[in-house]
């Protein structure tokens, strides 16, 4: 009960986050010189003035700025995401067709790089100063300074061209027509090489963090503590150390965890990947304002639910906390 | 068969939206009335066949017995003359230029349609491709907003290939028309249209097998060198010949000292058009002498009778016109400054400007590099005119009406039109000849006005002319009868095979 009355404390005082983001949006945005007609009149090469006015018109960028509000928190409220003129689309299928790559890619490197950097740093921490606590601590290193774009073309000439065993990039092969594990199985190796790309940042990041984490909790006092009890090492770092030591990573783990839909511009390109984080820089790019205002307030939401989960888990972890 | 288009299309809404990336994956959809041969010369397609009148003011088409669109509807005189009149003529970007003088289309029977014009437009029968003017169906459109029609991403037309599908961030699927006109036609059974942003995931998608041809440039001069030595890969610049373009500096003539002709003349001489040619350009393309692309020469519209800046004295013509101008050098040795707005479309722009801001300093003009995004960049440039010097890169189309009139023409000063006059160039002797050319239906009499048109231009250097535009397809071996006429990836591949 107590958990329920918090839960939707919680989300109604989300609320007004919520809309202050998108008036702060939808204001800084509007800052931004040049516009979408012009944009989309360059690609064309050549406008007359009546054709820039209609497109104008059409794009309701020749009302007022607090018209055009109006009109977009109206939109909001109905949960009317709008439409994209540049895309002739409904920025909601654009968005809701780029989120399945998007979470299968984000999900499945961040979950590996964080899954595997915990124990990778784990195993660090207990072995200190030992030969794999230096080779993970090189190897993680060397991942955290290798620039994604990078590693990523470098896997392309590997993998692909060399080896010819993995696809440049895409989601899946386009009119192979697999269905059920045959798509499954395609879409598997085209993830392959995106994935660990992006996952061997965060990877690196975690290890490091897990470590020092470990190393700082292993030498408290209530460590020792239980030492003295003459509990076994294994047990006290099972027991006792982990749970601590975890609550760094989630924090962490929790402000990344914000920035999942936004996808990586960066590794995206690279791979042809169809996801957010290309998305939404062509629609900053071309001044798609529906479609880019659409994705800062889907990534607001998830941040508010994220946040959120974070310090349920904290409750988890340590009895201490209360809600 | 796969090809790659860079970057990937916002809209297939070709009838209204002119960008480059369109017509490689719109025109195996959409078919105009004629195709050109290798000459340029005007073939049958959705037309049979034509007759322009003695006075040049209506041109007679009779079209094609049995032709289907895409949705089952047969191809009348109807859907002509409402895709000239309530589409093309009302929202095709180009409309103002190619179809200003068309006044209506008469339809005397269902296989009929007149051209009504208000003058002659001798440039009309070098447009009216698919890639240029394109035939909808009527159906489709009637009764609608033209602009918010659901046609536009899942396009109707009659050529060999049908919409499929389109995923967006990933490709555009087009599928055989079982139904198109030419008996047997086409040979593939679809056409996946891939979209890779990064361009060296495109390169390796080319050597790696997954795609088959790239056209239009999309991949980087940089790799083509390494593209040559693959025995799996082949590249041509064949396909282009109806698709000049030039890449040009602007010069602001609001701008002092850019009002003064012998400071524009001494910038064009600064310039060492091979360095582009070969440190920018990687070779392809050729240091353009004036503001035609010689791509004209083909129909006699080019000349390169005009002043040469490409001369051995240039620099010290350049400094000499700089002296004579009043602008001596100062204690750092410059004689004044400038602000360069960079081409936002690519990398390679900002390699030109570095290069420019060095020829430049050598004459003692100090350029000042400004890198803005695309949307900032025109609105400085196009309509607040808030710049000195601008390097855009200027598509010609298809006769010198288009590239000539609307970038010198005095009327072509419109605040907040991209691509237009922004230099402020105004000449009346010179807008009176382009006037004259644009209606003079006599091929002869037209190529003797160019030639005056171009020396004025040279002679007058609003603009300063850099590069020859040469584009370059890549393609796999294995991909057969792919380019079959002058406009390339611009028009269908309705003969192209892939060998097993």
């Amino acid at each position: 009960m107590r958990f329920a009355r918090y839960m939707g404390y919680r989300l109604v005082t989300a609320l007004p986050v919520i809309f202050g983001i998108i008036v702060l949006n939808f204001l800084l945005i509007h800052l931004a010189p040049g516009d979408a007609a012009s944009v989309l009149a360059g690609e064309s090469g050549a406008a007359t003035p009546e054709y820039m006015d209609a497109l104008r018109h059409k794009f309701g960028l020749d009302q007022s700025l607090g018209m055009q509000f109006l009109t977009y928190v109206s939109n909001m409220a109905h949960f009317n995401l709008g439409y994209s003129y540049r895309n002739d689309a409904d920025v909601s299928s654009l968005i809701f067709e780029r989120l399945g790559p998007t979470s299968l890619l984000m999900l499945t490197a961040f979950g590996t790089a964080v899954a595997l950097g915990i124990i990778l740093g784990l195993v660090a921490a207990t072995g200190r100063n030992s030969w794999r606590d230096n080779i993970i601590s090189l190897i993680s290193l060397v991942a955290y300074a290798t620039p994604g774009f990078w590693l990523g073309l470098m896997m392309i000439v590997i993998f692909s061209i060399g080896l010819g065993c993995l696809p440049t990039s895409g989601f899946d092969t386009v009119g192979a027509g697999h269905e059920g594990w045959a798509e499954v199985w395609d879409v598997a190796r085209h993830l392959v090489m995106p994935a660990v790309s992006l996952a061997l940042f965060y990877l690196a990041l975690y290890a490091r963090l897990m470590r020092a984490s470990v190393l700082e909790q292993t030498g408290m006092d209530y460590a020792t503590t239980a030492r003295a009890k003459g509990q076994t090492e294994r047990r006290i770092m099972t027991g006792h150390v982990l749970r601590n030591a975890l609550l760094p990573i989630v924090t962490i783990a929790g402000v990344q965890a914000g920035n999942l839909i936004g996808g990586s511009i960066v590794v995206e390109t690279v791979f042809g990947w169809p996801g957010i984080g290309t998305l939404a820089f062509n629609a900053l790019q071309s001044r798609d304002l529906n479609l880019l205002l659409a994705i800062f307030f889907m990534s607001a939401c998830l941040i508010v639910v994220i946040n959120l989960a974070v310090d349920v888990i904290y409750v988890m972890l340590d009895p201490r906390m209360e809600i | 068969m796969v090809m790659i288009v860079q970057p990937e299309p916002s809209t297939l809404a070709h009838y209204a939206v002119t960008a480059g990336n369109i017509p490689p994956i719109a025109t195996q959809i959409y078919e105009g009335l004629v195709t050109y041969d290798w000459d340029q010369n005007p073939q049958p397609n959705l037309a049979t066949s034509w007759e322009i009148a003695p006075d040049g003011k209506s041109i007679s088409f009779k079209l094609r017995e049995g032709v289907v669109f895409h949705n089952g509807k047969p191809f009348t005189s109807a859907d002509v003359q409402f895709s000239f009149m309530e589409i093309l003529k009302k929202y095709h970007p180009f409309a103002p230029l190619l179809l200003a003088e068309l006044t209506g289309v008469d339809t005397p029977d269902e296989k009929t349609a007149v051209l009504l014009l208000a003058n002659p437009a001798p440039y009309l029968m070098k447009a009216l491709a698919g890639r240029d003017l394109p035939i909808m169906c009527k159906s489709v459109f009637e009764g609608t907003q033209i602009l918010q029609n659901p046609s536009a991403n899942k396009p109707i037309g009659t050529g060999p290939f049908k919409f499929g599908q389109w995923d967006r961030g990933q490709f555009v699927r087009l599928d055989r028309n079982e139904k198109y006109w030419k008996p047997g036609l086409p040979y593939l059974d679809h056409i996946i249209a891939r979209f890779i942003p990064d361009a060296a995931t495109r390169s390796a998608a080319l050597e790696t097998g997954e795609a088959h041809f790239a056209g239009y440039s999309a991949v980087n001069y940089a790799d083509l060198a390494r593209m040559k030595t693959n025995p799996m890969l082949d590249t041509t610049m064949k396909g282009y010949e109806m698709t000049p373009a030039l890449s040009v500096l602007e010069l602001n003539a609001k701008h002092p000292p850019l009002d003064k002709k012998e400071v524009r003349q001494a910038i064009a001489y600064a310039i060492d058009r091979k360095v582009i040619l070969r440190d920018v350009m990687y070779g392809y393309g050729k240091p353009a002498t004036g503001p035609l692309s010689s791509l004209f020469k083909t129909v006699g519209f080019y000349t390169d009778d005009v002043r040469k800046y490409d001369v051995p004295d240039r620099l010290d013509i350049a400094n000499k016109l700089l002296d004579g101008a009043g602008l001596p050098r100062g204690a750092n040795g410059m004689r004044f400054g400038m602000h360069l707005e960079v081409n936002s479309f690519g990398e390679q722009w900002l390699r030109q400007a570095e290069y420019l801001k060095q020829a430049l300093a050598i004459v003692g003009i100090d350029l000042t590099l400004r890198s803005e995004d695309t949307a900032t960049w025109l609105r400085r440039v196009y309509t607040d005119y808030d710049y000195d010097i601008n390097e855009p890169f200027l598509s010609q189309g298809v006769d010198p009406v288009y590239g000539l009139n609307k970038q010198y023409l005095t009327s072509q000063i419109r605040k907040g039109v991209t691509f237009v006059n922004d230099s402020f160039y105004a000449n009346p002797e010179f807008d009176g000849i382009l006037n004259e050319a644009m209606r003079e239906p006599d091929h002869d009499k037209r190529a003797v006005l160019y030639k005056k048109a171009q020396q004025i231009l040279a002679e007058d250097c609003p603009l300063v002319w850099l590069i020859d535009v040469q584009y370059v397809s890549v393609f796999n071996r294995k991909l057969r009868d792919h380019t079959t006429g002058p406009l390339g990836t611009q028009q269908a591949f309705e003969r192209a095979w892939l060998e097993t």
